[in-house]
Protein backbone atom coordinates (compact mmCIF):
# COMPACT_ATOMS: atom_id res chain seq x y z
CA UNK A 1 0.00 0.00 0.00
CA UNK A 2 2.46 2.71 1.06
CA UNK A 3 4.53 1.57 -2.53
CA UNK A 4 1.73 2.29 -4.33
CA UNK A 5 1.13 5.38 -2.93
CA UNK A 6 4.73 6.08 -3.47
CA UNK A 7 5.02 4.84 -7.20
CA UNK A 8 2.97 3.75 -10.10
CA UNK A 9 2.34 0.13 -10.62
CA UNK A 10 4.90 -0.55 -12.98
CA UNK A 11 7.21 1.31 -11.56
CA UNK A 12 6.75 -0.47 -8.12
CA UNK A 13 7.16 -3.66 -10.10
CA UNK A 14 9.84 -3.01 -12.00
CA UNK A 15 12.20 -1.34 -9.40
CA UNK A 16 11.18 -4.25 -6.83
CA UNK A 17 12.33 -6.56 -9.26
CA UNK A 18 15.87 -4.89 -10.55
CA UNK A 19 16.51 -3.50 -7.05
CA UNK A 20 15.88 -6.12 -5.17
CA UNK A 21 18.04 -8.70 -7.77
CA UNK A 22 20.63 -6.29 -8.06
CA UNK A 23 23.08 -8.69 -9.08
CA UNK A 24 21.42 -9.49 -12.56
CA UNK A 25 20.36 -7.76 -15.78
CA UNK A 26 17.34 -8.33 -17.58
CA UNK A 27 16.06 -8.26 -21.08
CA UNK A 28 13.16 -6.09 -21.70
CA UNK A 29 10.85 -8.63 -22.65
CA UNK A 30 12.06 -10.73 -19.55
CA UNK A 31 11.17 -7.77 -17.31
CA UNK A 32 7.37 -7.92 -18.40
CA UNK A 33 7.25 -11.74 -17.98
CA UNK A 34 8.44 -11.57 -14.68
CA UNK A 35 6.40 -8.27 -13.29
CA UNK A 36 3.59 -9.90 -15.41
CA UNK A 37 3.37 -5.92 -17.67
CA UNK A 38 3.41 -4.89 -21.15
CA UNK A 39 6.44 -4.37 -22.92
CA UNK A 40 5.42 -1.84 -24.89
CA UNK A 41 4.55 0.48 -22.01
CA UNK A 42 7.63 -0.64 -20.00
CA UNK A 43 10.16 0.18 -22.63
CA UNK A 44 9.01 4.06 -21.87
CA UNK A 45 9.37 3.34 -17.87
CA UNK A 46 13.02 1.69 -17.97
CA UNK A 47 14.24 4.28 -20.45
CA UNK A 48 12.88 6.94 -17.65
CA UNK A 49 14.40 5.40 -14.45
CA UNK A 50 18.27 4.94 -16.42
CA UNK A 51 18.00 8.36 -17.64
CA UNK A 52 17.06 9.19 -13.91
CA UNK A 53 20.67 7.29 -12.65
CA UNK A 54 18.69 4.42 -11.16
CA UNK A 55 19.08 1.88 -13.95
CA UNK A 56 21.75 0.62 -16.08
CA UNK A 57 20.75 0.26 -19.19
CA UNK A 58 23.16 -1.91 -22.10
CA UNK A 59 23.15 -2.75 -25.52
CA UNK A 60 23.73 -6.65 -26.65
CA UNK A 61 23.17 -7.15 -29.96
CA UNK A 62 20.00 -5.71 -31.12
CA UNK A 63 18.75 -6.05 -27.56
CA UNK A 64 18.89 -3.95 -24.41
CA UNK A 65 19.30 -5.03 -21.06
CA UNK A 66 18.32 -3.42 -17.67
CA UNK A 67 20.32 -4.07 -14.33
CA UNK A 68 19.96 -1.84 -10.94
CA UNK A 69 22.78 1.02 -10.18
CA UNK A 70 24.61 0.19 -7.47
CA UNK A 71 26.28 3.30 -7.17
CA UNK A 72 23.26 5.29 -7.58
CA UNK A 73 23.36 7.85 -4.53
CA UNK A 74 19.66 6.66 -3.26
CA UNK A 75 20.05 2.88 -4.54
CA UNK A 76 20.55 1.54 -0.88
CA UNK A 77 17.31 3.58 0.56
CA UNK A 78 15.38 2.59 -2.43
CA UNK A 79 15.99 -1.37 -1.59
CA UNK A 80 15.53 -0.67 2.08
CA UNK A 81 11.75 0.22 1.17
CA UNK A 82 10.89 -2.24 -1.85
CA UNK A 83 12.27 -4.64 0.41
CA UNK A 84 9.70 -3.07 2.97
CA UNK A 85 6.66 -3.18 0.59
CA UNK A 86 6.09 -3.85 -2.78
CA UNK A 87 9.48 -5.87 -3.76
CA UNK A 88 9.22 -8.54 -1.38
CA UNK A 89 7.20 -8.36 1.97
CA UNK A 90 3.93 -7.49 0.32
CA UNK A 91 4.25 -10.33 -2.29
CA UNK A 92 5.06 -12.71 1.02
CA UNK A 93 2.06 -11.48 2.89
CA UNK A 94 -0.02 -11.86 -0.28
CA UNK A 95 0.90 -15.52 -0.40
CA UNK A 96 0.30 -15.98 2.90
CA UNK A 97 -3.51 -13.70 3.19
CA UNK A 98 -5.09 -17.69 2.57
CA UNK A 99 -3.87 -18.72 6.12
CA UNK A 100 -3.41 -16.05 7.83
CA UNK A 101 -5.25 -16.54 10.78
CA UNK A 102 -2.98 -20.16 11.70
CA UNK A 103 -0.10 -17.42 12.05
CA UNK A 104 0.47 -15.31 14.55
CA UNK A 105 4.12 -13.85 13.20
CA UNK A 106 5.84 -14.11 10.31
CA UNK A 107 9.08 -12.45 9.00
CA UNK A 108 12.10 -12.49 6.46
CA UNK A 109 15.35 -12.72 8.55
CA UNK A 110 18.58 -13.88 6.91
CA UNK A 111 21.09 -12.02 4.17
CA UNK A 112 17.61 -10.47 2.82
CA UNK A 113 16.53 -8.95 6.09
CA UNK A 114 20.34 -7.64 6.38
CA UNK A 115 20.36 -6.32 2.85
CA UNK A 116 22.96 -8.06 2.38
CA UNK A 117 21.80 -11.08 -0.26
CA UNK A 118 23.70 -12.27 -3.06
CA UNK A 119 22.47 -13.66 -6.25
CA UNK A 120 21.92 -17.25 -4.94
CA UNK A 121 20.67 -16.59 -1.73
CA UNK A 122 16.89 -17.89 -0.40
CA UNK A 123 14.63 -15.90 0.90
CA UNK A 124 14.18 -16.94 4.86
CA UNK A 125 10.82 -16.47 6.15
CA UNK A 126 10.26 -17.66 10.12
CA UNK A 127 6.62 -18.33 10.36
CA UNK A 128 5.19 -18.89 14.24
CA UNK A 129 1.96 -20.31 14.79
CA UNK A 130 -0.58 -23.20 13.92
CA UNK A 131 0.35 -23.84 10.54
CA UNK A 132 1.64 -27.09 9.27
CA UNK A 133 5.06 -27.21 7.27
CA UNK A 134 3.21 -28.71 4.50
CA UNK A 135 1.10 -25.76 4.02
CA UNK A 136 3.58 -23.21 4.27
CA UNK A 137 5.64 -24.73 1.75
CA UNK A 138 2.50 -24.64 -0.41
CA UNK A 139 1.19 -21.62 0.17
CA UNK A 140 4.56 -20.07 -0.58
CA UNK A 141 5.96 -21.65 -3.55
CA UNK A 142 3.95 -19.60 -5.80
CA UNK A 143 6.09 -16.47 -5.34
CA UNK A 144 9.42 -17.85 -5.90
CA UNK A 145 9.07 -17.41 -9.20
CA UNK A 146 7.74 -14.01 -8.57
CA UNK A 147 11.23 -13.17 -6.27
CA UNK A 148 12.95 -15.15 -8.62
CA UNK A 149 14.32 -16.49 -5.49
CA UNK A 150 13.95 -19.91 -3.57
CA UNK A 151 12.12 -19.65 -0.41
CA UNK A 152 12.96 -21.13 3.03
CA UNK A 153 10.17 -21.42 5.18
CA UNK A 154 10.76 -22.30 8.79
CA UNK A 155 7.99 -23.30 10.96
CA UNK A 156 7.82 -22.83 14.77
CA UNK A 157 4.32 -23.31 16.96
CA UNK A 158 4.27 -20.78 19.59
CA UNK A 159 5.34 -23.27 22.30
CA UNK A 160 8.28 -24.20 20.50
CA UNK A 161 9.60 -21.42 19.62
CA UNK A 162 9.56 -19.91 23.04
CA UNK A 163 10.57 -23.23 24.56
CA UNK A 164 13.71 -22.85 22.51
CA UNK A 165 14.39 -19.33 23.05
CA UNK A 166 14.67 -19.84 26.88
CA UNK A 167 16.88 -23.06 26.29
CA UNK A 168 19.35 -20.65 24.84
CA UNK A 169 19.00 -22.37 20.96
CA UNK A 170 21.65 -20.11 19.42
CA UNK A 171 19.40 -20.13 15.85
CA UNK A 172 16.52 -19.00 17.39
CA UNK A 173 18.27 -16.48 19.48
CA UNK A 174 20.22 -14.97 16.73
CA UNK A 175 16.80 -14.79 14.53
CA UNK A 176 15.72 -12.85 16.95
CA UNK A 177 18.73 -10.66 17.54
CA UNK A 178 19.35 -9.28 14.47
CA UNK A 179 17.05 -7.20 11.71
CA UNK A 180 13.80 -8.19 10.35
CA UNK A 181 10.96 -7.56 8.06
CA UNK A 182 7.72 -7.95 9.57
CA UNK A 183 4.89 -9.72 7.30
CA UNK A 184 2.28 -10.79 10.17
CA UNK A 185 2.49 -9.02 13.27
CA UNK A 186 5.65 -6.93 14.79
CA UNK A 187 8.26 -6.72 17.40
CA UNK A 188 5.31 -6.24 19.69
CA UNK A 189 4.06 -10.04 18.91
CA UNK A 190 7.66 -11.57 19.07
CA UNK A 191 8.07 -9.71 22.62
CA UNK A 192 4.40 -10.99 23.55
CA UNK A 193 5.20 -14.46 21.91
CA UNK A 194 8.34 -14.91 24.21
CA UNK A 195 7.15 -12.86 27.83
CA UNK A 196 3.52 -14.41 28.26
CA UNK A 197 4.89 -17.98 27.96
CA UNK A 198 7.35 -16.94 29.94
CA UNK A 199 4.78 -15.54 32.57
CA UNK A 200 2.79 -18.92 32.56
CA UNK A 201 5.32 -21.19 32.42
CA UNK A 202 6.50 -19.29 35.60
CA UNK B 1 11.47 -34.24 -18.90
CA UNK B 2 11.16 -37.39 -18.82
CA UNK B 3 13.54 -40.31 -17.49
CA UNK B 4 14.66 -41.10 -21.20
CA UNK B 5 16.29 -37.10 -21.63
CA UNK B 6 17.48 -37.64 -17.88
CA UNK B 7 19.24 -40.78 -19.30
CA UNK B 8 20.83 -38.82 -21.56
CA UNK B 9 22.14 -36.00 -19.95
CA UNK B 10 23.67 -38.36 -18.13
CA UNK B 11 21.94 -37.69 -14.48
CA UNK B 12 20.31 -41.08 -14.43
CA UNK B 13 21.92 -44.25 -15.08
CA UNK B 14 20.07 -47.88 -16.84
CA UNK B 15 20.10 -50.16 -13.98
CA UNK B 16 18.31 -53.50 -13.33
CA UNK B 17 18.38 -54.30 -9.53
CA UNK B 18 17.33 -58.23 -8.22
CA UNK B 19 14.41 -58.62 -5.96
CA UNK B 20 16.37 -58.69 -3.35
CA UNK B 21 18.07 -55.68 -3.66
CA UNK B 22 15.02 -53.51 -4.21
CA UNK B 23 13.89 -55.75 -0.68
CA UNK B 24 16.74 -55.34 0.77
CA UNK B 25 16.32 -51.15 -0.02
CA UNK B 26 12.51 -51.43 0.84
CA UNK B 27 13.26 -52.60 4.33
CA UNK B 28 16.29 -50.00 5.42
CA UNK B 29 13.60 -47.60 4.48
CA UNK B 30 11.22 -48.99 6.77
CA UNK B 31 14.01 -49.59 9.72
CA UNK B 32 14.35 -45.49 9.28
CA UNK B 33 10.71 -44.65 9.45
CA UNK B 34 10.80 -46.52 12.31
CA UNK B 35 13.65 -45.01 14.03
CA UNK B 36 12.85 -41.42 12.72
CA UNK B 37 9.60 -42.26 15.25
CA UNK B 38 12.15 -42.71 18.58
CA UNK B 39 11.24 -39.80 20.82
CA UNK B 40 14.74 -40.06 23.03
CA UNK B 41 17.00 -38.67 20.27
CA UNK B 42 16.84 -35.10 19.20
CA UNK B 43 14.78 -33.89 16.40
CA UNK B 44 17.07 -33.74 14.10
CA UNK B 45 18.43 -37.50 14.22
CA UNK B 46 14.92 -38.01 13.94
CA UNK B 47 14.65 -36.09 10.72
CA UNK B 48 17.89 -37.32 9.27
CA UNK B 49 16.40 -40.62 9.54
CA UNK B 50 12.81 -39.71 8.05
CA UNK B 51 14.65 -37.98 5.20
CA UNK B 52 17.15 -40.93 4.91
CA UNK B 53 14.01 -43.17 4.25
CA UNK B 54 12.50 -40.96 1.15
CA UNK B 55 15.60 -41.01 -0.27
CA UNK B 56 15.70 -44.71 -0.34
CA UNK B 57 11.89 -44.76 -1.56
CA UNK B 58 12.85 -42.39 -4.76
CA UNK B 59 15.81 -44.68 -5.55
CA UNK B 60 13.81 -47.81 -5.08
CA UNK B 61 11.09 -45.81 -7.53
CA UNK B 62 14.04 -45.44 -9.87
CA UNK B 63 14.73 -48.95 -9.98
CA UNK B 64 11.77 -50.18 -10.20
CA UNK B 65 11.56 -48.18 -13.71
CA UNK B 66 14.95 -49.67 -14.02
CA UNK B 67 16.82 -46.40 -13.43
CA UNK B 68 19.49 -45.10 -10.64
CA UNK B 69 21.05 -41.72 -10.43
CA UNK B 70 24.01 -41.02 -11.19
CA UNK B 71 25.55 -40.30 -7.92
CA UNK B 72 28.84 -38.87 -9.70
CA UNK B 73 26.16 -35.99 -10.65
CA UNK B 74 25.34 -33.26 -8.40
CA UNK B 75 22.09 -32.66 -7.23
CA UNK B 76 21.25 -36.74 -6.94
CA UNK B 77 19.00 -36.38 -4.06
CA UNK B 78 17.04 -33.82 -6.14
CA UNK B 79 17.13 -35.48 -9.39
CA UNK B 80 15.26 -38.50 -7.55
CA UNK B 81 12.94 -36.31 -5.13
CA UNK B 82 11.67 -34.22 -9.06
CA UNK B 83 11.19 -37.85 -10.95
CA UNK B 84 9.23 -39.00 -8.44
CA UNK B 85 5.63 -37.83 -10.55
CA UNK B 86 7.58 -39.85 -13.85
CA UNK B 87 8.61 -42.84 -11.95
CA UNK B 88 5.77 -43.81 -9.37
CA UNK B 89 2.94 -41.04 -10.36
CA UNK B 90 3.58 -38.98 -7.27
CA UNK B 91 1.73 -35.33 -6.92
CA UNK B 92 3.48 -31.93 -7.97
CA UNK B 93 1.88 -30.65 -4.80
CA UNK B 94 4.06 -33.54 -2.54
CA UNK B 95 6.90 -33.41 -4.99
CA UNK B 96 7.12 -29.37 -3.60
CA UNK B 97 7.11 -30.42 -0.20
CA UNK B 98 9.65 -33.17 -0.49
CA UNK B 99 12.14 -30.75 -2.41
CA UNK B 100 11.51 -28.45 1.14
CA UNK B 101 12.58 -31.03 3.17
CA UNK B 102 15.38 -31.69 1.38
CA UNK B 103 16.23 -27.84 1.56
CA UNK B 104 16.19 -28.00 5.25
CA UNK B 105 18.07 -31.07 5.69
CA UNK B 106 20.81 -29.65 3.77
CA UNK B 107 20.69 -26.12 6.08
CA UNK B 108 20.46 -29.17 9.42
CA UNK B 109 23.12 -30.92 8.54
CA UNK B 110 25.61 -28.13 6.68
CA UNK B 111 24.80 -25.17 8.49
CA UNK B 112 23.33 -26.36 12.20
CA UNK B 113 19.88 -24.97 11.38
CA UNK B 114 17.77 -27.02 14.21
CA UNK B 115 14.81 -28.73 12.64
CA UNK B 116 11.72 -28.03 13.88
CA UNK B 117 8.74 -30.17 15.76
CA UNK B 118 6.66 -29.01 12.30
CA UNK B 119 8.47 -29.81 9.96
CA UNK B 120 9.89 -32.98 11.64
CA UNK B 121 6.12 -34.05 11.87
CA UNK B 122 5.89 -33.28 7.83
CA UNK B 123 8.85 -35.81 7.39
CA UNK B 124 7.57 -38.74 9.47
CA UNK B 125 4.21 -38.24 7.52
CA UNK B 126 6.10 -37.91 4.02
CA UNK B 127 8.33 -40.66 3.97
CA UNK B 128 5.67 -43.25 5.61
CA UNK B 129 3.19 -42.12 2.79
CA UNK B 130 5.88 -42.62 0.29
CA UNK B 131 6.97 -45.79 1.31
CA UNK B 132 3.19 -47.18 0.98
CA UNK B 133 2.89 -45.32 -2.46
CA UNK B 134 6.25 -46.97 -3.57
CA UNK B 135 4.95 -50.67 -2.29
CA UNK B 136 2.01 -50.37 -3.68
CA UNK B 137 3.25 -48.86 -7.18
CA UNK B 138 5.97 -52.36 -7.59
CA UNK B 139 2.95 -54.75 -6.20
CA UNK B 140 0.91 -53.46 -9.31
CA UNK B 141 3.46 -52.43 -11.85
CA UNK B 142 6.78 -54.84 -11.30
CA UNK B 143 5.01 -57.87 -9.61
CA UNK B 144 8.53 -59.55 -10.74
CA UNK B 145 10.19 -57.36 -7.97
CA UNK B 146 7.76 -57.75 -5.46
Amino acid sequence: MLASLLFGIYRQRVLGLLLLNPERSYYVREIARLTNTAAGTLHKELARLAAAGLLVRESVGNQVRYSANRDCPVFGELASILRKTSGLVDVLAEALSPVENQIILAFVFGSLARGEQESGSDVDVMLVGGIGFADAVRVLHPVQATLQREINPVVYSPDEFHRRNTNGDSFIREVIAKPKLFIVGNENELGKLIQDQTASAA
Amino acid sequence: MSLENLFKTKQLQPHNPSREAVLRLLQAAARNIADARIEEVSLDTRFDAAYKAIMQCAMVALWANRYRTSTSQPGHHQTAIQTLPLTIGIEQSTVIVLDALRKQRNLSDYEGDPISEQALVECIKQATQLYKVVKSWIATNRPDLK
